[in-house]
């Protein structure tokens, strides 16, 4: 157990180090966990080969040791709390105090040593998805190795042997454990750090939580009406912009470990898919693309020149999927009229109020306008606010933000964009061209009429 | 309640052997109400009123107006009953007639005069007589004892039956209070099926709903408008039954509150009850008087220790005086005495005296059984009630807020929202429910404890 708990800088970014108990840990890396959802500072090698390090969106990059030239990573398994945006808190089970886990970043050619502790009420293991390695370290419970018990830690030891995008993900009470959270990312750079170069790096993953409104732990047994859909494990208004200086190249991992696909769209550029799970696309078999689907389980490095300035949205293109906690099954009450019923209504529930005569926005207005209660730990299912008025999104949705400076470091918000005068979109002022009217029916034609279908080929007969 | 006429108890009373004219009886002034009157308000502090002037008929009225100007109180239910209830003023018609009878009994009967004329050869003779019925002037006695009974046995009936009209009244009165309450919440779910079905309608003209979604709508608002129907007729009918106690016409000048009394705070304040005193049970105490007048008419005086009816077992032997109870701490025992049966000539008035005691002793048994009975269902109902009040009403308004909240982040449709709002209602009617029971089991308590009018007879 912890025995104590001491606070150091690190790379600049302020994480929490604790030190394991010493006699059972002897010898292991230090433990470092990190008790924030916020992205962090890139962490930079100091020792080791050289390479360009990714930001984690609200994720971080987990340090490591080098021991006689191999790199150890302490990766613990436990529950942790995790803030999915302001105002919403899951219970999660994740690594090193957050879901999804640090992304680990090594070298093509490294020998790579990770340590796994399990601090769960059950078994774990991990699997290093899309890894080519021993059959042995492939962390499947039961086939490859036995479980990790509650309490004991195991030593996983392999060379990465191709640059590319994995994942890491148990493989034990897989099901269970995926829904609650536990996941990472796992960067190997190319052996030279010049190829496939690119000025920003971006990693994250996509996981889907049902968490029932008012509750805080995912229903694990959910299979596809999950209600929250995250990029690391966090959901719009939550999840960080993507940022870049106007012409820099920009690359965005992105992993798959929810139970559907998701397109992908990004506004306002094309860009490429440079890689998948299996590794680099070579240059010709690659094709411009504004959406890009995302199967289960896959992985896609996505590239462009970020040259058109603005505020982007970057989001999944399924619309449910940009939507926090929504109810399914309530029906559409467009142009219907609740005069009369909601005064009925209100005897019974007196904060009654009608909604959905013109639409799901005003509901979103009613929210800001008159701070609606929703139950605890709930996000609004529409939630945002741009300087034009309520985004009303959630869910998987965030911003390519592109200005003309941008400090090479600077990862956090650069604010809204200031559209140049001239060039946003307008209310027309002028006079409105007569609108184009429906020849009016005569009195008697039977309403039924506009339903009516007549086949071809039958048009001639009656004539 | 019928009514149910009495007759003296005392069918072997006239097998005394020798019972001397018990004196003139004659006519009281009130014709025993004042006991009748005295002996109530030992159980409730309201008091019957006997009207058989036309200025106590105008007082009356004008008091029963009174009453009704405001919104009625349980306890002014039962005064508006004990000034206006026309059985009850029939009932005490029963003491005059009752004392008539014992009056009448104890005058002697009007003898006969006769006169015989005769001619008989040429001489005439009168022969004068004056003759009483002999017959009647040896039963007399008896008949005046009897009926002396009769009479004592009359205004206990009558004391029990004005309790028993105050007990049915608090009961009518809790019925009609809670059929009206519940009317009153059935009326607000058929308001909001209404609407809801209205709204359904409106769904399915926009083509936003199936005809099938609307028609399950409708369906239900056809059913609480069925039940709202049998809630209106058993409002009716617990109002008429509240009427006719009071004696009123009809049940325009009714004017019942909102709400139930509330259900007391804690069981501590729940009435305590130990179902072996029968000091208050008038029945039994009648019983008693009547082994006791029993033993005096056969003659039994040698008292030579007492049973206690509850275990019909010697609980003493006589060391006290007669009629002073061994008390112990809480309990109050029922106590009869036994006597020395002396020779076989007594064989049958042991027989006789014996019979009463087990009679007695089943009615005490009885008694008691019946107070455990009304006391746990008294508690229970308490407990019943207050788990609504204290935990399913709380539970169920938390479960509407939480609702409401998830109404407002549109995770349920207006249809969930008014469905659980409705369910919540219906829980409403089930607490008025239990409270109802709660206090129309405090009544039948009450009752238990005072006992049921004794069918009397009278040879
Ligand atoms: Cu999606």
């Amino acid at each position: 157990m912890v025995s104590r708990r001491a606070f150091l800088q690190f790379s600049g970014a302020a994480l929490a180090m604790s030190a394991v108990n010493k006699a059972a840990l002897a010898g292991l890396p230090e433990l470092v966990t990190i008790d924030n959802a916020d992205t962090q500072k890139l962490l930079y090698p100091e020792t080791g080969r050289p390479y360009h390090p990714v930001a984690t969106l609200n994720g971080w990059s987990l340090p490591w040791r080098m021991n006689n030239g191999v790199k150890e990573f302490h990766l613990v398994a436990e529950p942790v709390r995790r803030e999915m945006a302001p105002g919403m808190v899951a219970h999660l089970w994740g690594y090193n105090g957050q879901s999804p886990g640090p992304t680990i970043e090594v070298v093509e050619g490294d020998r790579v040593r990770i340590f796994v502790t399990n601090r769960l009420p059950e078994i774990t293991s991990i699997h290093w998805h899309g890894q080519r390695l021993p059959n042995g370290m492939d962390g499947v419970s039961g086939l490859t190795q036995p479980p990790i018990e509650p309490g004991k830690t195991y030593v996983y030891e392999f060379e990465a042997k191709r640059a590319g995008t994995f994942m890491y993900h148990p493989h034990a009470d897989e099901m269970t454990q995926v829904a609650m959270g536990m996941m990472g990312m796992w960067v190997t750079h190319p052996k030279n750090p010049n190829s496939m170069k690119v000025d920003r790096d971006y990693a994250f993953l996509m996981s889907a939580y049902d968490i029932d409104p008012g509750s805080y732990t995912p229903r694990t047994n959910t299979m596809l009406e999950f209600n929250l859909w995250a990029f690391n494990s966090r959901v719009f208004p939550g999840i960080a912009p993507f940022v870049a200086k106007q012409g820099e190249k920009v690359r965005i991992r992105i992993g798959n470990l929810t139970m559907t696909n998701h397109p992908i769209h990004l506004h306002g550029h094309e860009f490429e898919v440079a890689g998948t799970g299996g590794g680099w696309v070579p240059k010709a078999a690659r094709w411009p693309e504004v959406t890009t689907d995302v199967g289960v389980g896959q992985s896609r490095a996505i590239e462009f020149i970020a040259n058109e300035l603005g505020d982007w949205s970057f989001h999944c293109h399924k619309s449910h999927h940009t939507m926090n906690a929504m109810g399914h099954q309530v029906p559409n009450m467009i142009g219907v009229s609740q005069r009369g019923i909601a005064e009925q209504f209100g005897k019974l529930v007196p904060d009654y109020m009608q909604m959905g005569e013109t639409g799901m926005a005003e509901m979103v207005d009613m929210a800001e306008m008159m701070s609606m209660p929703l139950p605890e730990n709930t996000l609004p299912m529409m939630a945002g606010n741009g300087p034009f008025g309520a985004l009303a999104m959630g869910g998987m949705f965030t911003t390519l933000k592109v200005r003309k400076d941008l400090p090479k470091d600077f990862y956090g918000d650069p604010g809204f964009y200031q559209q140049p005068k001239g060039t946003s979109a307008y209310e027309w002022a002028g006079a409105l061209p007569e609108a184009p009217q429906a020849p009016v029916p005569a009195k008697e034609t039977p309403a039924a009429v506009e339903l009516q279908v007549k086949k071809p080929g039958h048009e001639h007969a009656g004539h | 309640m019928v009514w149910q006429p009495f007759v003296a108890p005392f069918r072997k009373a006239g097998l005394a052997a020798v019972v001397l004219l018990a004196g003139c009886a004659t006519f009281s002034h009130d014709a025993g109400f004042g006991e009748v009157q005295n002996t109530t308000q030992q159980y409730i502090r309201q008091k019957p009123v006997w009207v058989t002037t036309d200025a106590q008929k105008a007082q009356n009225d004008e008091q029963v107006q009174k009453l009704l100007s405001t919104s009625l109180s349980v306890e002014d239910a039962v005064q508006i009953a004990l000034l206006n209830n026309p059985r009850l003023q029939a009932d005490f018609y029963e003491l005059q007639k009752a004392e008539a009878s014992m009056v009448q009994a104890g005058r002697l009967p009007n003898p006969s005069f006769s006169m015989l004329y005769a001619r008989h050869d040429g001489d005439y003779s009168i022969e004068q007589k004056l003759s009483f019925n002999i017959m009647a002037l040896l039963i007399a006695p008896k008949a005046s004892e009897v009926e002396k009974r009769y009479f004592a046995a009359t205004k206990q009936a009558v004391t029990q039956r004005v309790l028993a009209v105050a007990n049915e009244t608090r009961r009518a009165y809790y019925d009609a209070l809670a059929a009206k309450q519940r009317l009153h919440y059935l009326e607000q779910v058929k308001g909001v099926s209404e609407a809801t079905s209205e709204l359904a309608r409106r769904m399915q003209a926009a083509g936003n709903w199936s005809a099938l979604d609307a028609a399950r709508e409708r369906a239900f608002y056809a059913d609480t408008k069925i039940e709202l129907g049998k809630a209106e007729h058993q409002q009716l009918v617990a109002q008429e039954a509240l009427v006719r106690l009071l004696g009123l016409p009809n049940a325009e000048k009714l004017q019942l509150p909102e709400r139930l009394p509330d259900l007391p705070a804690s069981q501590d304040s729940l009435k305590q009850v130990n179902p072996d005193d029968f000091s208050k049970r008038l029945d039994l105490q009648q019983m008693r008087a009547s082994t006791d007048a029993l033993a005096q008419s056969l003659g039994l005086t040698k008292t030579t220790r007492f049973i206690n009816v509850l275990e019909l077992g010697p609980v003493r032997s006589l060391d006290g005086r007669r009629g002073d109870p061994a008390k112990k701490g809480f309990e109050v025992r029922f106590e009869l005495p036994i006597f020395d049966w002396g020779t076989a000539r007594v064989k049958r008035a042991e027989a006789e005296y014996m019979q009463a005691v087990q009679q007695v002793s089943a009615a005490a048994v009885d008694a008691a059984s019946e107070v455990r009975t009304s006391y746990d269902l008294y508690r229970r109902n308490y407990m019943v009630a207050q788990q609504y009040r204290d935990e399913v009403l709380p539970l169920r308004e938390k479960m509407a807020q939480e609702n409401l909240l998830r109404f407002n982040g549109m995770l349920i449709s207006p249809f969930e929202l008014i469905a659980d709002a409705r369910s919540q209602v219906l829980s409403v009617v089930s607490y008025i429910d239990a409270l109802r029971d709660f206090w129309v089991a405090e009544t039948q308590l009450e009752q238990s404890l005072i006992g049921k009018p004794l069918n009397q007879e009278r040879n």
